[in-house]
């Protein structure tokens, strides 16, 4: 059986290695994008199982990869990869955490990871969301 | 009262003072050679857009300016003037101006009469500046905490993310030594990572305009900030207690600092309390206010320590020596946001028996379930 894939798109390399070493020491394949266009470019190309965003970058970037993945519109380019599961990386502020859920909420993804990341934390949501 | 009140103000007080039809004040602008409309009285606003003129090109600005006193003037037979120069400390700042359609209105007594109003406005408007100036700063400064802490924490929160990885093991296998190290990092990443959300704290609050206060239950508030403690407080073995009362106490504020107060003061009273301890939160309604004391038998706070307690980055001695991890931001934040709210913080401690604070906020209203 082959490997699963996540894709992690994130424009912090030192963020990027962090993630692939706890990942990839699990036995799940790593490609990484370092901006939204390369990230949505790249789930083309590989359809990967997951998908990693962070809350950081989506919010701030010109193009939301999660709304273009869930774009619910038939004729969308992104239509055949609508079901990847998608994991965010979100800062809590400390009273943040006593929210029931990030102000993220509003952005199409399936779970959410805090920063920094606890490994065997990541490794449990990815579990559950890759099937 | 802010700078265009002031002005404005000052015009209208010197007509009426005089019983004349018309006032106008002039300020200098900062080179002082030019002098602008700032504030009129009984005349069309439209004035206020006029362009500003040299000095050197209004007779009677000029000379009162020069002369430092009272010029009087009588326009061919169909209107007076007054011209009283604005002068404070010894620096010029502009004139003021009294019209009347009465020729021959304006005499001696009237320039003397002046005399300590124009004085006064001198003086409200040289501090109508300052406050403006001290407010810009004010922003600035917080504006640049709210920048530099947001810069700090996506390093600090990368670091922690790969230093937790090696540890784990996931980069690979490690020996006692490696395992110290590394631990010895994370924990100064973690304190890092709290002093830089304290500080977040901090300048936020200081950014009042970003908070837009509302009523708040401060019940709910108490029950949310128990719940995020009772894990640490079970790990120490402590026993918790929540004594609310049974009305809905609603205060004015924001959910977000209400809970902030309440989390540092929680946290201090579990964290500062040894194994074993035990801490309490009431919350009563007191003399028509809403009163939250947390209370604990823990380490208490030295006599000396109290006059310094909520000053920024203080720990009392006895705090520093214990294992907790602490900023000494977290009551200074208590406090900052306590008055903003209107409320009061008290504290009574005693050395190795035990400490309670008590906040006492305003009460917006109570429901009686």
């Amino acid at each position: 059986m082959a490997n699963k894939r996540v894709l992690i798109v994130h424009d912090d390399p030192d963020m990027v290695t962090a993630l692939r070493l706890t990942l990839e020491s699990a036995g799940y394949e790593i490609s990484d994008a370092g901006t939204s266009q390369e990230g949505l470019q790249k789930v083309k190309e590989r359809a990967p199982d997951l998908v990693v965003l962070d809350a950081a970058l989506e919010t701030s970037a010109d193009l939301q990869v999660s709304l273009a993945l869930r774009n619910p519109a038939p004729q969308s380019p992104y239509a055949a990869y609508r079901h990847i599961p998608i994991l965010m990386l979100t800062a809590p502020h400390t009273a943040a955490s006593l929210r029931s859920g990030p102000e993220e909420a509003y952005l199409p993804v399936d779970d959410f990871v805090d920063k920094p990341i606890d490994p065997n934390v990541l490794l449990e949501k990815v579990r559950s969301l890759i099937l | 009262m802010d700078l265009p009140q002031v002005l404005s103000r000052l015009a209208e007080s010197a007509a009426i003072a005089l019983r004349a039809e018309a006032a106008s004040v002039y300020l200098l602008d900062d080179s002082g050679t030019h002098l602008s409309v700032a504030a009129v009285h009984g005349l069309p606003a439209e004035l206020l857009n006029r362009a500003p003129q040299p000095v050197q090109s209004c007779a009677l600005d000029r000379e009162a300016l020069t002369s430092q006193s009272t010029v009087i003037a009588d326009i061919q037979d169909s209107r007076a003037e007054l011209c009283v120069p604005l002068i404070h400390a010894g620096k010029p700042l502009g004139t003021l101006h009294i019209y009347s359609i009465q020729s021959a209105r304006f005499g001696e007594h009237d320039a003397t009469r002046l005399r300590p109003l124009a004085d006064l406005g001198a003086a409200a408007i040289a501090l109508a500046r300052r406050v403006t100036e001290l407010e810009i700063m004010e922003a600035r400064k917080a504006e640049f905490v709210h920048v530099a802490t947001h810069e700090l924490r996506s390093p600090v929160t990368v670091a922690q993310s790969l230093v937790r990885s090696v540890l784990k093991r996931y980069a690979s296998e490690l020996n006692d030594q490696q395992v110290e190290v590394f631990t010895r990092i994370s924990r100064r990443l973690d304190f890092l990572e709290s002093l830089v959300n304290d500080l977040l704290d901090l300048a936020a609050g200081k950014a009042s305009e970003l908070a837009e206060e509302r009523p708040v239950s401060l019940n709910a508030s108490v029950g949310r900030v128990m719940l995020l403690w009772q894990p640490r407080a079970e790990e120490k073995n402590q026993a918790m207690t929540l004594d609310l009362c049974r009305d809905q106490l609603v205060v004015r504020g924001t959910e977000e600092g209400l809970d902030r107060i309440l989390v540092n003061l929680v946290g201090n009273a579990v964290k500062y309390t040894p194994p074993g301890g035990s801490v309490t939160v009431s919350v009563q309604r007191v003399d028509g206010q809403a009163q939250v004391a947390v209370s604990d038998t823990g380490i208490g706070i030295p006599k000396e320590s109290l006059p310094h307690l909520f000053e920024e980055f203080y720990r009392a001695p006895n705090a520093k020596k214990m294992a907790e991890v602490g900023t000494g931001l977290g009551l200074s934040i208590v406090k900052d946001l306590v008055e903003r709210y209107g409320g009061r913080v008290q504290v009574q401690s005693t050395v190795g028996q035990g400490t309670t604070f008590t906040v006492t906020f305003p009460l917006l209203s109570a429901n009686t379930p």
